[in-house]
Formats: structure tokens, sequence, C-alpha cells
């Protein structure tokens, strides 16, 4: 970015714009900390003067705000508080932080401006933006304490029945593993880095002014670093296995730990998380019921691991799955009528396809009213009997013959064959014995 | 989001009087001349769907594409109005299917044009509608029964889509006037009812419907707010292919979707099955799905403009997925969707290729509670050695057998004599004198002689089965017959004694099992005393190991049973001799270079907790660190475990086995 000698925060903000944009695109969240002394500039560019003109932008010199990409805003004035309202400073600024739809906040010094001060504003900042989560992961009996890194973000549910935003636990409770496969690429909220810290018993990490022993302090972080810890062997094994550990967020709310190369040689721990409620990836059902796979009567995966119970059947399928009807464009209508035509001049071969499609086109036709949708394809088949050829199979006229009736009882709408769970069946003859068992 | 929006409950009435019999009077050939007919067959005359038809099968595109996208949460009801109202199902999920829809249509079958028009209307149908967005879904009941006190955030709005035939605008101002009512009234009953809930908001949307060539006799009004609660909405709409236009852009705006189309689809061709062809194929889906695109692509973030927006798709081009890839992507959401198109050629052949998992599927259900998951982790670390220089037995394929079922909550008499067999398999090896795989990691010259090795395996064999001898009486047996089996050391009688005196002690231990093993039966105190004398040969041990210069100082770790043995070399508070500054100095030198002893490390000055476990289970007792090598459990549990060891090396490191 280049600088200039001008206080012109938009530059700035569209600069930081698109370096972000550049190097992460527009998924990963950022944060953004906007150092000023509270001045914004005079004349064109100025921040003032930015904002009085935001509603006229086109597309090409749009204001950079909000940023289009998950982020955070925060500005710190070197000035108090005073200061900037004496200005519409402070008006301004909260109009930033409005603009990137909220997300942000504006920091000021408490008091006058010295060295001190301005620690005791960045202090803030700190505590509030980059402060890491503290967790402890389990495994049965295993644990480790780890941190979490970014903190992961409160998440509402539903605005309006549930406004309270849902934290994450503390206690990060391991309860199964699955396969890569399986889980195949869910979605997440978030993804965290997971790393190992050495606590001594006070809960304070290991070598922060407990001991004022020098040489101590650096055997403690010696020895932590030799400690078998839970996160080395779960890291490691999750990698090994292609495998992913379950783990338990709080009440219905869960999410994954999972090995994540970043490089050739380097890879991390990392915990995504997944959306609460009780099921969160309808391929795997419900969360509850992902118990161990030795209950179960019968492994899943087969004696040679070659099968798997994931994705999960839909207990309703989806319209694509099943086979559904639908005639809004003529050719829907034409493609199920020729696949009966077609199966009629193949009997009876085909008988039961043929009364399969029949069926079909009857019971969607008794749904929709289209009575005369009946009649029609019955004078069609009665019209196929009598363009039988010399050689076709006796059987053939018979069937058509019955069908046609069928469909003609049906389209009166009143009688039992009009019934919509009423199934055309093929006409028992003396030649049918051999081909209804045909498909 | 919010679950309880309007389109939480949409009702459907659909006019059934008699002119809605009349014919839209858009032609559809059904006969199509197929080829190789060379005779002069003149094709059956075209026929043409009612108005009826038109609407219903239109408002069945509207559920199917929900459906698909909404196969929860979403809830239709549908009436059907004539001389009275119809109510073809009601708000249950199980009511929620194209299926059922469809079979109550078709009970219900076509309006006879013979009726008496006088006694039909479809305001039967709006009074129901009004009626039936009173009534409780299960989610607003379970919503509401989960938040108690706050039952009221619960809210109750809903959609109307009417589909008639009107007479003029002001026919339409009758019906928009006789909801406004009827609401009014409703809320008015549903106020004093618990399984009644007030309208908060409706939001009517009344479709006349007219056959093509027809002049409309009503004309199109964009929402307008009626009252507090209701708005209303008019569209008039030519019959026919108009009319499912129509409603899927309704659809589209009611469910907040947006179009994708996948272009380039390479498809083999039906005739010609060498060939191969591309195909596009559109599919609806929820529009967040493009949130990421928009602010990628033109910065300028999600349109404002609803209407107008709806021919808009985003093109993808499509890729033919690698299927041996098992690799995790980044993935910031997944969105159902639904085919524009779902029985055209295309769009079938991608959604059988895309279902089409080559995998075996299972059709049983798997419904087995998470929490046993837990309980199985719980067991399966209760002895856990994280390093593989640490263990011999997991280190031994001959432990296999005994070590893969002793986790178990309950044994068969055939594990149990597995276990007996692989004791006195060991036995063998042990009188054979076979090499035993003892890491001799970190420590000077060739480790530990034969008959060490085998009392260093038996302890670790005994504090694994120790560790799980309360989960049945089964597990009692094989440790039974560990302890008739194993070889003991010598000086085991010796320390014996020594251990009685430890009374205070004991009482402690005892006190442990009874505050927090209610549920298993107290050990009677020979057992305790069992389980108190190998902790002594544990703590023997350790002191043995400790003693030698290699052991580092043990980390610190919050404080655990007391014990009245006094630390063996702990830095003294006093002046400090030559010999302890050294000896010090080696061991923090020589505790860089190797992994510590695991006892030692989840010790307190020097000080081990023995049967942690006591503390927080149920009487038993484990050893001091945990972990089989036998299969720990997962939602998939492979042969192999999940958690391995790690190796360590000699330069302290420890690295992936």
């Amino acid at each position: 970015m280049d600088d200039y000698d001008k206080t012109c925060l938009e530059s700035a903000l569209v600069g930081v714009c698109n370096i972000v944009q550049q190097e992460w695109g527009g998924a990963i969240p950022c944060q953004v900390v906007l150092v000023t002394d509270g001045c914004l500039g005079i004349g064109r560019g100025s921040l003032r003067h930015s904002l009085a003109t935001q509603n006229q932008r086109s597309e090409s010199n749009r204001f950079p705000l909000p940023f289009p990409f998950p982020s955070k805003l925060y500005v710190m004035c070197m000035a108090n508080l005073e200061e900037l309202q004496s200005t519409d400073s402070l008006e301004c600024l909260e109009r930033l932080i409005d603009l990137n739809n909220g997300e942000g906040q504006i920091f000021t010094i408490d008091g006058p401006l010295c060295l001190k001060n301005v620690q005791s504003m960045f202090g803030k900042l700190i505590d509030l933006a980059y402060t890491p989560f503290h967790a402890v992961l389990k495994c049965g009996h295993l644990t480790a304490d780890v941190q979490v890194f970014p903190r992961p973000e409160p998440f509402v549910i539903d605005e309006e029945i549930d406004p309270i935003p849902k934290v994450i636990n503390t206690d990060l409770e391991i309860v199964g593993f699955i396969d890569i496969a399986d889980i195949s690429s869910p979605p997440v909220l978030s993804r965290h880095l997971v790393l190992p810290i050495a606590l001594n018993k006070e809960g304070d990490e290991v070598g922060t002014g407990i001991t004022d022993d020098n040489e101590d302090e650096n055997s403690a972080n010696q020895i932590a670093g030799k400690i078998p810890n839970f996160c080395v062997l779960l890291h490691g094994s999750l990698k090994v296995e292609g495998m992913v550990a379950i783990v338990q967020l709080g009440p219905e709310w869960h999410g994954m730990l999972y090995s994540q190369a970043d490089s050739k040689k380097k890879s991390n721990l990392m915990m995504s998380l997944f959306e609460p409620g009780p099921e969160p990836l309808p391929w795997l059902g419900k969360m509850a019921q992902l118990g161990p796979i030795s209950d179960a009567k019968e492994n899943p995966y087969g004696e040679d691991d070659n099968k798997s119970p994931f994705p999960l059947q839909p207990k309703n399928k989806r319209s694509y799955a099943q086979n559904v009807t639908v005639w809004i464009k003529p050719s829907g209508l034409q493609t199920d009528v020729q696949k009966i035509l077609r199966n009629a001049r193949k009997l009876p071969e085909k008988t039961q396809t043929f009364y399969k499609e029949l069926n079909r086109l009857r019971k969607a036709a008794l749904a929709f009213g289209f009575l005369d949708l009946l009649k029609g394809v019955a004078d069609m088949l009665e019209r196929e009997c009598t363009l039988l050829p010399d050689t076709a199979h006796p059987d053939a006229a018979f069937q058509l013959t019955h069908a046609a009736q069928q469909l003609k009882l049906a389209s009166t709408g009143t009688s039992e064959y009009a019934a919509y769970d009423h199934n055309i069946t093929p006409l028992h003859t003396d030649f049918s014995g051999s081909s209804t068992e045909r498909m | 989001m919010k679950i309880f929006s309007e389109s939480h409950k949409t009702v459907f009435v659909v006019d059934h009087c008699p002119y809605m019999a009349e014919s839209c009077r858009q032609h559809v050939e059904f006969d199509m001349l197929v080829k190789n007919r060379t005779q002069g067959i003149i094709p059956l005359a075209p026929i043409s769907k009612s108005l009826w038809t038109c609407s219903v099968e239109s408002s069945m595109e509207y559920c199917r594409i929900m459906y698909d996208i909404f196969p929860f949460r979403k809830l239709v009801n549908f009436i059907v109005s004539d001389s009275g109202a119809h109510v073809l199902n009601s708000w249950t999920q199980e009511d929620q299917n194209l299926q059922e829809l469809m079979a109550a249509l078709a009970t219900v079958g076509p309006p006879n044009p013979r009726a008496d028009p006088e006694c039909c209307s479809v305001l039967h149908g709006l009074v129901a509608a009004v009626e039936t967005l009173c009534k409780i879904t299960e989610y607003q009941h379970e919503a509401r029964t989960l938040l108690m006190e706050n039952a009221e955030r619960v809210g109750n709005r809903g959609r109307i889509i009417c589909i008639t035939n009107a007479k003029s605008d002001s026919h339409v101002r009758m019906l928009e006037d006789c909801v406004q009512e009827t609401i009014h009234e409703h809320n008015k009953l549903a106020a004093n009812s618990d399984h009644l809930m007030q309208i908060q908001k409706c939001e009517l949307v009344l479709i006349h419907t007219y056959p093509v060539g027809e002049d409309s006799l009503v004309s199109d009004r964009p929402k307008k707010e009626l009252s507090p609660v209701l708005t209303s909405e008019v569209h008039s709409v030519r019959a026919g292919r108009h009319l499912a236009t129509k409603l899927n852009v309704l659809v589209q705006q009611h469910f907040d979707l947006a179009s994708t189309t996948i272009t380039n689809i390479p498809m083999k061709e039906e005739q010609h099955a060498n060939t191969s062809a591309n195909y596009d194929v559109e599919l609806l889906h929820h529009k967040d799905a493009h949130v990421d695109f928009l602010r990628s692509g033109d910065t300028h973030s999600g349109g404002s403009s609803r209407e107008g927006s709806f021919k808009e798709t985003v093109t993808l081009k499509w890729c033919t997925p690698r299927t041996n890839s098992i690799e995790l992507h980044y993935c910031t959401g997944a969105y159902r969707i639904s085919p524009v198109d779902v029985n055209s050629r295309p769009s079938s052949c991608l959604t059988n290729f895309l279902l089409n998992d080559p995998r075996y599927k299972i059709d049983a259900s798997l419904e087995i509670p998470l929490e046993r998951a837990k309980d199985q982790l719980e067991k399966h670390t209760r002895y856990w050695p994280m390093i593989i220089s640490q263990t011999t037995i997991f280190n031994m394929q001959a432990v296999v057998p005994l070590a893969s079922v002793i986790v178990k909550e309950s044994l068969t008499e055939e594990d149990v004599l597995n276990c007996q067999k692989t004791i006195y398999n060991l036995v063998d090896m042990e009188r054979k004198n076979d090499p035993l795989p003892i890491s001799t990691v970190g420590t000077r010259g060739k480790g530990p002689k034969r008959d060490e090795q085998y009392r260093i395996m038996w302890n670790e064999l005994e504090t694994l089965v120790r560790a799980h001898v309360s989960n049945s009486e089964k597990h009692q047996r094989v440790l039974e017959c560990l302890m008739a089996c194993r070889s003991k050391p010598p000086e085991e009688e010796e320390r014996k004694k020594r251990g009685r005196k430890r009374e205070d002690r004991e009482d402690k231990a005892e006190q442990a099992v009874k505050e927090h093993g209610p549920e298993k039966p107290r050990p009677d105190s020979d057992r305790l005393k069992g389980i108190l004398e190998r902790g002594k040969e544990d703590l023997a041990e350790a002191e043995v190991i400790k003693d030698s210069p290699d052991s580092p100082e043990p980390p610190n770790k919050k404080p655990l049973v007391e014990m009245d043995e006094p630390p063996h070399m702990e830095k003294s508070k006093g002046p400090m001799s030559l010999l302890s500054l050294w000896s010090n100095r080696i061991n923090t030198a020589n505790s860089r270079k190797h992994q510590e002893f695991a006892g030692r490390l989840n010790s307190v000055n020097n000080r081990a907790e023995l049967y942690q476990h006591l503390k927080e289970e149920n009487g038993e007792e484990v050893g001091l660190t945990g972990g089989p090598r036998t299969s720990i459990p997962f939602l998939k549990c492979s042969h192999s475990p999940v958690v391995n060891r790690m190796e360590t090396t000699e330069n302290g490191k420890a690295s992936r086995q």
C-alpha cells in the first residue's frame, strides 16, 4: 500500500480491502485495526467527504464498507473522548462501524495522552479481540489443556425464540471418531487452530511468573515439550487413520477435530464448529444417535470394511429421487405417454413395465383431476390394439383391451376404479402364465 | 433466521367450484407420432387441462420445490373449497409430503361442472385457512414447551395462497375483507385457548386465474397492508403454463431461493451410447448459497431488488469429481437443491449420478445412543500408555486377545477362556525364557534382565486387568487367573508385611470407595489390601527408577493423595551439598535426552497418585497411566486403533510411530 502525506481514510480502507481479498479471498474472517489521531482529513478524501458522498457511488468506486469478507473494524483513537466529542469526529467514526454492519468497536484514551494510557487502550483491544480461548480437550481419561485460536464467536440460533448467543464449552469432550469419507467435507461455521498448552496447578501457563528462577522456568518449558501430550497423539492418529473426531461443544452442539496440512511437511490439529442443533449434518442423522459401532448388531462397515451406513437415507425421498410426475411442460406428459406406448408395443414381454407406467400415469391424472387424459390414453391403447401385426402375441391384444377398459372406468372419476390406491393389474389369460414373470 | 416466520405455515386454498372445471384453453398434444409408422394414422385430438388441473399441478410443483429444499419445519396445509371446505391434510410432519397430498387430491377429484354455483364459494376455504393458521404446529408446540415462561417468543405467522377465478376487483376486496374479519374473530377465540395461537401476521396471496385468450376481470396489485396483521397481494394470471411460472416465482420469493445452472455436463446419448453431449441443469436452492459468490464476484453485495431478479441464475461449469479422493475440504455451506425441471433427462441424469454412491449402503437404522460412545471411551482409556516405549504388553502380539476384550463392558465365556489362554501362553513364554519387547531407549546397557522384564510385563498386564475388574464378575475371573499364574518377585511377601502398616492410607482409600462408588459393591477388605499392595509395588518401582540419574524432575501437577513416605530427592530449602548440585545438574541434562516414566509424569513432588479412579469411579482401581492398544470406540471402529502411540527417540523428542 502506498502512503501519502494526507489523511485519507477511505483510500486506506480500500487498500485493506484489496489486500485482504487478494491474500485470503472473501471467506476468511479478518480483524482490521485502524489507528488514528481522530482527525479525519480535510476537503476531498476526508472521511466527512467520503461519508457525505457514500450514497452517490458507482460500482467502480464503491465505498469499502462493509468489507466484502467477515470482519471486525477496530478504530484506535489517539485522543480522549472529550476531544473527539468536541467535533463530529466520533460520529463519523461511529458511522464507519455502522457501515460495517455494526461489526467493530471504537477505542479512545482514558485520561491524558501518554504512553501508559495508550498501552492500556491497546490492552483493552487485546483482551477483546486477541485473547485465546482456553479449553480442556478430553477423550475418556486422556486430557490436554489447549488453546483454541481464533476465539470461537458466539452463535445465535434463532434471533426470535432463542436470542441469547451460545458460546462453546471450555470442556471439549470427544464423543467418537468417524471416517473422513463418511463426514465428507461438512459445512462449518468457523475453523480454529487447536494448540496444546502446558498448565501448572494454578491453571496458569507454565513459565509465566510462578517461579522467579530463570533456569527453572526454562526447564519447565522443556519438560512441557517432552511430556507426552494427548493433542500430539490425537493429531497424529487422525492423520494416519484418515478420520475426524467428533467433539461435543455444548448442549446439542458439535464440532470436529481433524488434521489439516498447511504444507507438505507440516500439519495442524484443527477444530471446526458445526451449526448448533440435533442434526447438523443430515447425512449422519441425529448426533445423539451416533453411538459406537460395537453396539450395533451387525458391523455396519462390513467384515471387510468396504461398506458404510452413511449417507443415511431420508425417510421421505426428495422429488428427484422418487420419480415424481410433473406435466407442467408438455414434454413431461408426452414422455410419460410414450413410455406406455413403447411398452405396449412390446407386450407381452414388457407387461410389468407397461402396467407400472400405466398406473403411474393413472395416479397422477386422478390427483390432478385430469380425467380427459385417461380417456385419451384409453383411446390410444384401443387404436394400438387394432394396429397389432399378425405376428403379435395373442396376449398383447388382451392386455391392451383390458388396460384401455380399466382407464375408461377410472376416467369416470366416480367408480371404485377411480380410487387412487387401486392399481390396474395385468389380465390373467391362458397365455399370460409365463409372461407375467418376466420383467 | 427465524424458524417461525411467515413461511413456517403455508395454507393453499384452491377453488373447487364448477367454473374451475373450465378448460384453460391451452392444448397439449399427447399422441406424438412415433416414427416407423407408415400407415396414415390420424393422431388423437389434443386435450387441454382444466383451470382446476392447472391450479393443482402448479400448487404441487410449489410444494415439491419447498419440500425438497425444506423437508422439515416448513409446512403446508391444503384446502379445497366448493360448497364447503375440505381440509386435505394437517400440520403434522408425516402429512408433509407429495404422496399424501396427491392421494388426498385424488379423493376430491375434479370440480363437478354441473354443481349449483350458488352453493359454492372459495370463501369457505379462506375461513378454514384462517382457522387452520390458528392451530399450533408440532414445532411451535415443542418450542413453547422448551421455552417455558418465554413461550410467548414463539411466533404464529403464516401465508395463505388462494387460487381462484374471481369476478372483479370488488369480488377480490370482498375476499380480503372476509379474511381480515375472520382473523379478527379467530384471534379472539385463540386468546382463550391453550391449543390455538393468535395470528400475528398473515400474508394473503390471491391468485386470479382465467382461461388463455380471455380478458382478465381482475387487476394485479402489489403487497399492501390491510391491517397490522394482514397484508394482501393480487396476481392475475392466465392458466396453463403461465400459472405454473407464477407459482415458481412465488416459491422462490417466499422461501428466499435462488437459481444456479450447472453447465456443460457431459451425458451419454440415449440413442447413441458411445457419444456424449453436454447439457445444462438448473437448480433452485436457498439464496445464502450465493452469498460468498456475490462477495467475491462483483463486490456489489446482495441486491435488495426482490422482484425481477428471478431470471438471474448463477452459472457454474461442471467438473467431473474424482471419486477416489477422501480429503477433507473447507466448506462454508451446504444447501439442499431442487431441480427446476425435475423430470427432464438432463436433470434426472445429474441427480441419479449424484445419488448413486458406489459404496454399499445399509438399510438398517443405526440408532445407538451417543452416551454409549462416551462410556466406551472411558473404558478404553482407563489404561492407555501414550508412549510406545513405556509399554510392554501393547507391543506384544501375544497379549492382543486379552487386551482387545478386557475393555468390554461384559465378557462372554469364550472371552474369559481366551483371556485365560493368553495368560497361560505368557506363562509358557516366561518358562521358555522368550525375549520381551522391553524398550531400551533411554537406558544404558542392555536394559533390565529377563526375569525383571517379565515382572514389568506382568505388572503392566495386571494394571490393565485391574482397571476393568469391576466391569463384571467375569473380569474378576480373568484377574484371579492372572494372579494365580503370574510370576511373583521374591520380595513381594516382604513388601506385603510393610504394607499392612499403612493403615491410614487404606482407610483413606476405603473412604474414597465409599464416597464415590455407590453403584458397585464395595470391594472387600482383602481385595482392597491387594489393590494397595499393588500400589506399593508400583511406588517401589517408581522409586527404583527415580534413583537413577536418568530420571528428571517431574513437572508440577495438582497435589493428590497424601502419602506418609517422605519424598526422596527434593530440592531442600537449606544449603545444598556439592553432590546434590552436581546430581541435579546431571539429572536436568539427562532429562532432556529421554522420555519420562509415565507414573512420575503424573506425580507431584515425586508423589504419584495411585488408583486415581477410586476418587471418581465406581470404587475400581487403575494403574498410573492408561490405554490399551486395542480398538477404541469410534462411530466407526476399525481393527487398528485410531489413537496410536508416540515413539521416543534418543534425543528425547517424540516422533510419530
